[in-house]
């Protein structure tokens, strides 16, 4: 177990590698340079060149072969030799340090995507499993019908909706943004509700958790249908095995046969489902985050995007895959735990 | 004794009615340093903050005195000098003066500036692009920034230009306290700094992404704010700007898309503020294009699109057209001979068109933008409708868009675009600004048409003192560039705002951006 553990964080290394590399070509690749986008309508040829060098983005990507004495001298070794000092560059024009952004924007997203998950599973597993269990029920067909609108219904949409009918109409919760007006926090780790609590303000960490529950619902709607799809299915599919049934002429109690027998089995393809989502909703945070004014990685790294401001992009991306390849280490040791029949080698 | 008490008691109770001002903005500021950003929301932010030298009259683009009292140039306009305001002061406490000037523009003007930062990306674009460009440029406006003494400031020009004022008056010319900038270095302008400027606010906080903090300047040199504070809201999706006005959340708000404007009138709550119009959205036409090179073939394209009933249909009677470069403030720089609209005629395009030798018409691209921009809310069907006059006369048009940057690009790249969609949003209140953008030295190559006569004229125009003699020669201008239709102008919109009832004295500016310190809230909530 242990030197698997080595071996998959070496791998992890490699993966980061192999992503910094293509990220960095990637951004580069994409039509339009930083400077015409930084400079916009007023660009003129002239001005955007001259920003170019100043930027430095007039050297070579990975290897400066018109500079022999210094070959290193081009814009992949600078970013490496920056990012060992654990210096991520600075944004481009806002000369924000990418450190920086990313301490604050990341658990912005954080919270929101636990918060969504956790929205998730608490409806989604339920409906799968209740599903499962009374077969072609009503309940069976809510929660299919249901299912299948929350895949279907465009996430900027259900959270325009949202904030349409739960603020504007109802009043019952603010239309965005993480705290209101009023609310004077001093973050700590950056998970407004956790800090609240640290800090002792409970007003505040209501606020938060007020603001908090529109976009994990908006954000949560994909994740729960493929949940509750998922557990029904595949509770479906132990139920009809062979040692449920087993179980079942033992004579043992039907809640005992689904919780202990059939359930444990059935939950295996739900995290691995969970663990494939948590790397989702990083990135389909980005419409959530825009329409709900949540400052997070995903609408940071998407102006960045548009701007083609390349440290920020390089930044917010490797660090995402960080994360993900993270969480998937996560999702791969807790299979163990789930059954144990799953080899390390 | 008691008179005192009641006194001391009086005026440190907090004003009734005063509360927290705040507003939606569409996005988050670039960066609070003056001098070195472009975007509408870090003028925005940077407004409440610092003051410029020249102000502008609420609601106007008339220069009125800012940190400086008065100017006064010599007789040809080569040299300015500025009286400043005395007694005021940086919200760190230190004095503004003379050296706080010469030192702010000499920051942005001289590349080797100790504070300039040049190695660490800094740019100070805007200035090269309004001063044709830095200290040793041969093409730079300024020649020399000079101490006269410690409230007296005087510019020597290398050309005249009786625009100075206002072009340093332009709201990305702040100025900010010397002693703040050496202090931060670098990080100066970033949330990791505390920007100190003259302005009716004080800077409080920044989070990224979400909203800045801001308290009133309790010693401000000019009306005070009337609010115990002002907080600015990056809300990047217009409908959720209006949810978020009409919830109650946000106090008012600019940017939002024409279509909004009937949702904002049925609110009783609401007001729909229409700003000033300070742009033109236009169709630019390529001289390289071997049809577009024909003057008839171009005098029947602007014959054939139906201006007005495109402005009623797409902008919701926020927009006005007319047959002038220039939104309609600046229409006293306009020629008389030059009619008030454009001629819209398909007969007669159609029959100009056969005179030009294509009877049966021919085929050409006209590329849209990507984004929503004030002048042009929405692109694609605004090209549409574009398309849809010019096949009526028998041009087919093949629509073509591209990512913004590329787009930005790819325009100045011969050989350009065939046809395109853009626009320009004024800076200071002359038609240099606009004129200059686009026919000027510096003027982007898109159409491969620049004659010397409009440069001449241009530089005309900058040293002309007064409006007569300017309007004479931009008079000029506006009826080479009418005839020429190689620019044809479609709107000069009308960005809509909207405030809660409860705000009052709220005057928005044509020049896009203006200090909130003379809103106040009658009773909020």
């Amino acid at each position: 177990m242990g030197s698997y553990v080595i071996r998959r964080l070496l791998r992890t290394l490699l993966v980061m590698i192999g992503i910094s590399v293509v990220v960095f070509a990637f951004v580069r690749s994409i039509p339009g340079d930083p400077a015409t986008a930084l400079l916009g309508e007023r660009a003129t040829p002239e001005a955007a060149a001259a920003l170019r060098e100043q930027l430095g983005l007039n050297k070579p990507w990975f290897i400066n072969f018109g500079n022999p004495s210094n070959p290193l001298d081009a814009q992949y070794p600078r970013y490496v030799a920056g990012l060992l000092q654990g210096d991520l560059g600075s944004g481009l024009k806002s000369n924000i340090p990418v450190r920086d952004e990313l301490a604050s924007r990341f658990p912005a997203t954080a919270e929101l995507s636990v918060a969504a998950l956790l929205f998730a599973l608490l409806i989604g597993l339920p409906a799968g499993i209740v599903a499962a269990l009374r077969r072609n029920s009503a309940w069976d067909n809510v929660a299919t019908t249901v299912s299948l609108v929350g895949v279907s219904m465009p996430v900027f949409w259900l959270g325009l909706l949202l904030s349409y009918f739960f603020a504007v109409k109802l009043g019952w919760l603010p239309p965005s943004a993480r705290l209101g007006n009023e609310t004077v926090l001093e973050p700590i780790t950056g998970f407004y509700v956790l800090d609240a609590l640290l800090r002792g303000q409970p007003a505040a960490a209501w606020d938060a958790i007020r603001h908090l529950i529109l976009p994990a619902v908006a954000l949560g709607s994909i994740p729960l249908a493929i949940i509750a799809r998922i557990t029904r299915s595949s509770l479906l599919e132990v139920l009809g095995q062979d040692y449920v049934r087993t179980a079942r002429a033992k004579g043992l109690a039907p809640r005992h046969v689904t919780v202990k027998h059939a359930l444990r089995n059935a939950l295996l393809p739900v995290v691995t489902v969970i663990g494939l989502q948590a790397g989702a909703l990083l990135g389909g945070a980005v419409l959530t985050e825009t329409i709900f004014s949540w400052p997070g990685l995903g609408s940071w790294v998407y102006d960045a995007i548009s701007l083609r401001d390349y440290p920020i992009i390089q930044g917010g991306v490797i660090f995402a895959a960080l994360v993900v390849s993270v969480v998937n280490l996560v999702v791969d040791l807790s299979y163990a735990a789930l059954d144990p029949r799953i080899q390390y080698r | 004794m008691k008179k005192l008490l009641l006194t001391a008691l009086l005026t440190t109770l907090p004003t009734a009615g005063a509360a927290t001002l705040v507003y939606g903005a569409n996005g988050d500021p670039v960066s609070l340093e003056p001098g070195n950003i472009t975007d509408g929301i870090s003028i925005l932010v940077q407004h409440q903050i610092y003051d410029t030298l020249v102000a502008f009259k609420d609601g106007t683009t008339d220069p009125e005195p800012g940190l400086a009292t008065k100017w006064t140039s010599n007789a040809n306009a080569t040299s300015w000098t500025f009286t400043l305001r005395p007694n005021v002061k940086f919200h760190d406490g230190t004095a503004f003066n003379a050296d706080a000037v010469v030192y702010n523009f000499s920051r942005w003007w001289d590349p080797k500036h100790p504070q300039g930062f040049r190695n660490q990306g800094r740019t100070f674009e805007i200035w090269g692009q309004l001063l044709g460009g830095y200290k040793g440029d041969a093409t730079s406006v300024v020649k020399n920034i000079v101490k006269v003494n410690n409230t007296t400031v005087r510019f020597d020009l290398n050309k005249s230009s009786s625009v100075f004022p206002e072009v340093i008056g332009a709201g990305y010319f702040g100025i900010a306290s010397p002693t703040a900038i050496k202090k931060d270095g670098a990080k100066y302008g970033t949330p990791a700094s505390k920007p100190i400027g003259t302005g009716p606010f004080i800077f409080q906080s920044w989070r990224t992404g979400d909203r800045v903090t801001l308290a009133p300047n309790q010693s401000y040199w000019g009306s005070k704010a009337k609010v115990d504070g002002l907080i600015i809201r990056s809300i990047k999706d217009a409908s959720q700007r209006l949810n978020e006005l009409k919830a109650g959340t946000i106090d008012f708000t600019s940017d939002l898309t024409p279509d909004a404007l009937r949702n904002v009138q049925a609110d009783r709550n609401l007001v729909a503020v229409k700003k000033p119009s300070f742009n033109v959205g236009f169709l630019s036409l390529n001289n390289r294009n071997q049809y577009l090179k024909n003057d008839k073939v171009r005098e029947a394209i602007s014959m054939a699109i139906n201006r007005k009933a495109i402005v009623d249909a797409f902008w919701n009677g926020l927009g006005v057209s007319n047959a002038s470069f220039l939104p309609p403030v600046l229409a006293w720089a306009n020629s008389k001979d030059v009619p008030a609209t454009y001629k819209f005629d398909p007969a007669a395009a159609k029959k100009m068109l056969a005179d030009a030798g294509y009877p049966n018409g021919f085929s050409i691209d006209l590329w849209y933008m990507p984004v929503s921009r004030p002048y042009f809310p929405t692109p694609k069907p605004i090209a549409e409708a574009i398309a849809a006059d010019l096949s009526a006369i028998g041009i087919k048009v093949n629509l073509k868009t591209e990512d913004w940057a590329k787009y930005l690009e790819d325009r100045n790249k011969e050989p350009g675009f065939d046809m395109y969609m853009i626009g320009w949003t004024g800076d200071y209140g002359d038609p240099d600004n606009f004129y200059g953008a686009y026919y000027g030295p510096t003027a982007s190559d898109d159409i491969n048409w620049n004659p010397a006569e409009l440069q001449r004229l241009l530089e005309q125009g900058r040293a002309a003192v007064g409006r007569t003699a300017k309007a004479r020669v931009y008079g000029q201008l506006h009826e080479i560039t009418y005839k020429a239709n190689y620019r044809l102008p479609m709107v000069h919109s009308q960005p809509l705002a909207a405030a809660r009832t409860y705000v009052r004295g709220w005057v928005p500016s044509p020049l896009g951006s203006e200090a909130f310190n003379n809103i106040s809230l009658v009773g909020k909530r």
